[in-house]
């Protein structure tokens, strides 16, 4: 993100293609706008990323980057 | 530490050279003037989305975009982009194209207002100077049409 300066940008650590969270759950997609939203009059330079504070599976686990890994080659 | 995406993303485009990481010539800075309980949100999304009865995009470099009623009453969405990620959200686009989250906050008041359309394009275009001087300004004439406040753009 920091490459293609965006004004602002905040950061999901989610699998990409899922920001907003896994399909069908309305909650955490609003949860997650909200706070994306909420963050906008912290900025104050161009190009400033902010972390959401976002976690894909609640413990923490990384456990979806090797899923994700698998899906983005399989399905070149 | 975050998931490493340019290698992969290298690894699926061979025989094609790896993707040129590209910085805009122009700062996009734009002062908040408003609340966000104030504004008129608009939604951008590079996952080249449209409506059923829309023109689909081309597989590649397509330059191009849609105009998506943001009443998330107004049909389903169709997904274009030939990612391999696209598996997932083609089953719900709304995680990446939060159209109905974002419609639930204005009713709640928490944004002021929706934009008629929100606006969807090709991600991972390689013409980038096309994308700067033809499909930006296209893309900007038409949030301030909709006297647009606050643009969100979400990445596919």
């Amino acid at each position: 993100m920091s490459k293609v300066t965006p004004p602002r940008a905040a950061f999901v650590d989610h699998p990409v293609g899922r920001t907003f969270g896994p399909p069908n759950e309305r909650s955490r997609h609003e949860a997650i706008l909200t706070t994306a939203l909420s963050e906008l009059p912290k900025f104050t330079s161009t190009g400033e990323i902010r972390d959401l504070g976002c976690q894909w599976l609640a413990n923490g686990s990384r456990a979806w980057e090797a899923d994700l890994r698998a899906e983005m080659l399989h399905n070149r | 530490m975050p998931f490493e995406y340019l290698p992969i993303m290298a690894q699926n485009s061979a025989p094609k050279p790896p993707r040129v990481l590209f910085t805009p010539s122009k700062s996009a800075w734009s002062p908040v003037t408003k609340l966000v309980s104030q504004s008129r949100v608009a939604l951008l999304s590079s996952a080249a989305l449209r409506l059923a009865n829309q023109q689909p995009f081309s597989p590649r470099e397509d330059l191009s975009y849609r105009r998506v009623p943001s009443d998330p009453n107004a049909g389903p969405i169709i997904i274009d982009h030939h990612s391999g990620i696209g598996t997932v959200p083609k089953q719900d686009p709304e995680i990446v194209f939060p159209r109905s989250a974002l419609a639930a906050l204005a009713e709640k008041r928490i944004v002021g207002a929706l934009s008629p359309f929100h606006f969807s394009f090709m991600g991972g275009v390689r013409q980038h100077q096309e994308i700067e001087n033809v499909l930006a300004p296209a893309l900007a004439e038409e949030l301030a049409t909709m006297e647009v406040d606050l643009a969100l753009l979400v990445p596919y």
